[in-house]
């Protein structure tokens, strides 16, 4: 919204109304999505090199999980291990922690950034950085990650938003077009709210409806035939192609049977990934699911272990899923958080923001399966071997998979050059 | 009262209607979702008129039509099974006789016979002025000796040509293009001092100027209507901005259709004198047609004559020139490169025949000279390789073959190899192969293998969206039909996509039956048959699938039993179950 605002100055009279009629006169069908599906349309467009990765599912452990008793176990130092232990996985020589048996079975397809480090120890700037690959300023609003997706390469299937978060928002479209933001899930049971008619209309109400309208609309549309006045006009039928389409039935877990959703886990977070599942075999591009409960100050050990159970089921049920489908050849998964826990544990049993050295666990598409990227020393404070990787080489290695262009420039509205991961290097290491 | 009468005429008219072959109800949907169930009765240039259920004539604008009802009408349309003109007129032609006292369903015959006379025969475009025999404004020259009044007999008869009448581009085509496209596509003129060019740099005007197209490509593709740009824009939607003429509404379906039979006949300048033209090579290969335009695309870039470059003369490869016949005829150094009467000894047929891999083989780069080529290359030195052969052919038409087969155990992929033996597909036939709903896509921008998919909407994707994807068969390396409600027709199309690499067949209803047809697929090497019906019966013909890396069977009817024979067969393959 604020970017829309910063861009006012830019909106004719017409596109001014427009905008205001949907925001205030409840014009949309779809209130929460009407934007995005309006203009949601530009079809996928050819990456500057095939694309290993043609969708991403991004799993973003709000908080800043644990990386020492989860992904980023060190075996070597018990000392700051505390009583997490390590266990083998179906990939030679890598190691999880305890909490992740399940995932351990899947490690052949999967690798470990284990260097990663940003600049930013506190959490909302944090998450920002590792979203967008730019630094939080009071100047500018980021475009994230799953916007630039949507701007640079298009939607594959062109009914429904190829940009998907569940759970908690982030940034959006900073300051692209907003229609390139993420369509927002809050409950992924609900499913896409208010995408249904009416329970009291039945079909020939509601086209009878639609055909009154149009009747009233006819003359001023044959009258006024440009295309600001189409716009308007295909704001409903593009609502109605969605509310038609059997699309709209991605975003209904329900229709899932019993065992998919036990495979996943009845947790709000497994929900999430069965729904990312569902909407990348509806060939959504980016799909980013999140989950809080990391920042684990206090009790850091049990509550570790609680979450990892949910993430462990879930995150396992994704990538066997994706796996019999035949869609983890082109799906990557990323788990990450904005940073890590110190490898000290505090007197209360917990472990405090650390940003010098934190791990990413990517899976899937583009992925070269069992690769651990670098080393952390002996204390697990710092990377001792391999390169730093901050959030922007993260991204561009996602990118890079993607088949996005590292270096097409957008032009913020005052005129500045960004690009889609920052001067950020793909990790070539981890890819296939 | 009203209803009874209502009753009486619609019974009347299809009695009239009767000896045409009816069209059946079918379901039109609106492009805003409407559906409605119909019978198309007749058209006018872009009103169709339907008959509902209630036998109510419901006129319907073709824009106002989904794509599918609209590729449908044309089909009818063209195929000529319903009548021209607003079928209430045809009717009021019908009863002459004051509305009150009703025309009895058994007239007499002949009486019907004059009816149905005067659908076939309304007149279509506007009338022609009728012109006094030698008028001026007949502007059809008249040769000496002919007499005037029988050549504006003829110009009256030719402008619209029977369904049977080979098209005539002056009689028929031309008149087209001067009414709808001169106004931009002239040839240059002045106006108040300037020179005004033709639009996108192209004219219109004659046949030679037709066929030339512009700088970025030609606009006519002779016989080929999926290559013809000319046809593309004039066929497009007419909110397409490129569509074509951009001013006055679209040409009438008679017009479109009659610029299609022209260049479905071969884009000839005149009707009659076009067979000549058709070439073939049987009666003796020309060296000036035949062989030398092959030569200067696959030959001059390394067998020209020296150059200089950057300061450096430039000689040609191994010392060989090939850009005059004498130069080929003399060699180089090692000897001469053509034995004249004798193919198997000249080392020009040798190193042209090699296998692709062979290191010696010629052209290096580029794909292989196909199967044709080669052998108008073997035919032109049997016949004795000859500069001036004693009669002139037109170049023989170029025919894709299957290239030859690709190794699969390199490092470079598959896909890779493929791409660069291809051209990407132009711009025109994309569209057209996305005319169906597949969203297809180049797999980078410096690629030349595509992507074809049907993602929005896939359960309206049915097995006749599959031909729109023909035009660029060769191109598709990846087809993704997944929960599209095709059946197991489709995949005898899909198996002429020789170059295909990657097919996912996800949530389909495709079984044993449509399988079987991929098993002379050769690079295929993913296979998606996800919740599809396939059993055991298949497992022969996906085990001849050699390159296949992965195939993925879950929740398909294939056994534990089936996978462990998959799995003995294709040890390699990553099998998903």
């Amino acid at each position: 919204m604020k970017s829309d605002i910063i861009k006012l100055d830019e909106l004719n009279r017409r596109e001014f109304i427009t905008s205001a009629a949907k925001a205030c006169l409840g014009v949309g069908l779809l209130p929460m999505a009407g934007s995005y599906i309006h203009n949601n349309v530009n079809a996928l467009e050819p990456g500057a090199r095939p694309a290993t990765a043609r969708y991403v599912i991004y799993l973003n452990m709000t908080g800043a999980m644990s990386h020492l008793d989860t992904f980023g176990t060190n075996p070597d130092a018990p000392d700051i291990q505390g009583p997490t232990k390590s266990i083998a996985t179906s990939a030679d020589g890598v190691f999880l922690s305890e909490n992740l048996p399940e995932t351990a079975r899947h490690m052949h397809n999967s690798a470990i950034i284990k260097t990663m480090v940003t600049s930013q120890g506190a959490h909302e700037q944090a998450s920002y950085l590792m979203h967008t690959s730019y630094l939080k300023r009071g100047t500018i609003a980021h475009p994230t990650f799953g916007s630039w997706v949507s701007k640079l390469s298009g939607n594959i299937n062109t009914t429904i938003p190829s940009n998907v978060q569940i759970g908690a928002n982030p940034a959006g479209a900073g300051f692209l077009e907003s229609k390139y933001g993420p369509l927002p899930i809050g409950n992924p049971s609900a499913g896409l709210a208010n995408s249904k008619i009416a329970d009291y209309l039945d079909e020939t109400r509601f086209g009878g409806r639609l055909a009154m309208a149009q009747k009233m609309n006819a003359s001023y549309l044959n009258q006024y035939d440009q295309k600001q006045v189409r716009a308007y006009s295909d704001l409903y039928k593009d609502a109605i192609k969605l509310m038609r389409s059997e699309d709209l039935k991605a975003f209904d877990i329900t229709q899932e049977p019993e065992q998919m959703h036990e495979l996943y886990g009845k947790s709000n977070f497994g929900q999430g990934c069965l729904l990312a599942r569902r909407l990348v075999e509806n060939q959504v591009r980016y799909v980013e699911i999140s989950r809080g409960g990391w920042d684990t100050h206090d009790n850091n050990f049990e509550a570790v272990a609680n979450n990892c159970a949910d993430i462990d089921k879930a995150l396992s049920g994704l990538l066997l899923d994706l796996e019999m489908r035949g869609l983890l050849k082109e799906t990557m998964v990323v788990l990450t958080s904005e940073f890590g826990r110190t490898p000290k544990i505090n007197p209360r049993d917990g472990r405090d923001h650390w940003p010098y050295g934190f791990t990413a666990f990517l899976a899937g598409g583009g992925i070269k399966g069992g690769t651990v990227y670098g080393k952390m020393d002996k204390v697990g404070r710092n990377p001792a071997e391999g390169k730093f990787i901050d959030p922007a080489s993260l991204n561009a290695t996602i990118a890079h998979a993607m088949g996005l262009p590292l270096n097409d420039v957008q032009y913020s509205p005052s005129g500045r050059p960004f690009t889609v991961a920052h001067d950020g290097k793909p990790l070539f290491d981890v890819l296939a | 009262m009203v209803g009874r009468r209502v009753l009486i005429l619609s019974v009347l008219f299809s009695f009239l209607l009767s000896s045409r072959a009816e069209e059946p109800f079918r379901i039109f949907t609106t492009s805003t979702g409407q559906a409605f169930s119909g019978q198309l009765i007749s058209y006018e240039g872009q009103t169709f008129y339907l008959k509902g259920k209630d036998n109510k004539l419901y006129p319907v604008q073709f824009k106002q039509l989904s794509a599918n009802d609209q590729k449908y009408l044309i089909k009818v349309a063209q195929s000529g099974s319903v009548p021209k003109g607003d079928p209430r007129l045809l009717n009021k032609g019908n009863s002459d006789t004051p509305p009150s006292p009703t025309p009895s369903s058994n007239s007499t015959p002949d009486k019907t016979e004059d009816e149905k006379e005067e659908i076939v025969v309304k007149p279509i475009t506007k009338p022609k002025p009728k012109l006094r025999a030698g008028s001026f404004f007949a502007y059809k020259p008249v040769n000496l000796g002919q007499d005037p009044s029988l050549a504006i007999e003829n110009a009256k008869v030719s402008a619209i040509p029977r369904p049977d009448e080979p098209i005539d581009f002056t009689n028929h085509v031309l008149p087209i293009l001067d009414e709808r496209c001169f106004s931009c596509h002239n040839a240059p003129y002045e106006k108040n001092g300037r020179t005004i060019h033709p639009k996108a740099g192209l004219r219109l005007d004659t046949h030679e100027w037709v066929m030339k197209g512009n700088l970025d490509n030609t606009v006519v593709e002779a016989g080929n209507l999926e290559d013809s740009y000319l046809y593309e824009v004039i066929t497009l939607d007419q909110e397409d901005d490129m569509f074509m003429p951009p001013k006055g509404g679209a040409l009438t379906a008679e017009q479109i259709d009659i610029i299609k039979r022209w260049i479905m006949e071969g884009a000839k300048a005149s009707a009659a004198g076009g067979e000549a033209m058709a070439s073939d090579m049987s009666n003796g290969i020309s060296f000036h047609q035949h062989i030398f335009p092959l030569i200067e695309e696959r030959c001059l870039d390394c067998h020209s004559e020296p150059y200089v470059k950057n300061g450096r003369t430039i000689h040609p490869k191994a010392g060989l020139r090939l850009d005059t016949y004498e130069a080929i005829i003399e060699g180089n150094l090692d000897g001469t490169i053509i034995e004249k009467g004798n193919a198997e000894e000249s080392t020009l047929y040798a190193v042209i025949t090699l296998d692709s891999d062979d290191p010696e083989i010629m052209p290096p780069k580029g794909e292989p000279l196909t199967e044709d080529e080669i052998n108008m290359f073997k035919q032109w030195i049997e016949e004795g390789a000859k500069e001036n052969p004693t009669d002139t052919f037109a170049k023989p038409k170029e025919e894709k073959v299957a290239l030859a087969p690709i190794d699969g155990n390199s490092e470079e992929s598959i896909v890779e190899k493929l791409s660069k033996r291809l051209k990407p597909p132009s711009k025109p036939q994309m569209a057209a192969a996305q005319k169906s709903g597949a969203l297809v896509t180049l797999l980078s921008t410096r690629h030349s293998m595509v992507r074809a998919e049907f993602s929005s909407g896939p359960n309206l994707i049915k097995d006749d969206a599959i031909g729109a994807l023909s035009g660029i068969k060769n191109n598709i390396s990846h087809l993704d039909l997944s929960r599209t409600s095709i059946t197991d027709g489709v995949l005898g199309e899909v198996k002429k996509f020789n170059n295909l690499t990657w097919l996912n067949l996800k949530n389909t209803s495709v079984s044993d039956r449509g399988v079987e047809n991929l098993s002379k697929m050769p690079y295929l090497t993913y296979l998606n048959l996800v919740s599809s019906k396939v059993s055991d019966k298949s497992v022969t013909t996906l085990a001849s699938l050699k390159n296949l890396e992965e195939i993925y069977l879950w929740n398909s009817d294939v056994t534990k039993d089936g996978i462990e024979r998959l799995r003995m067969a294709l040890p390699d393959t990553k099998i998903s179950f």
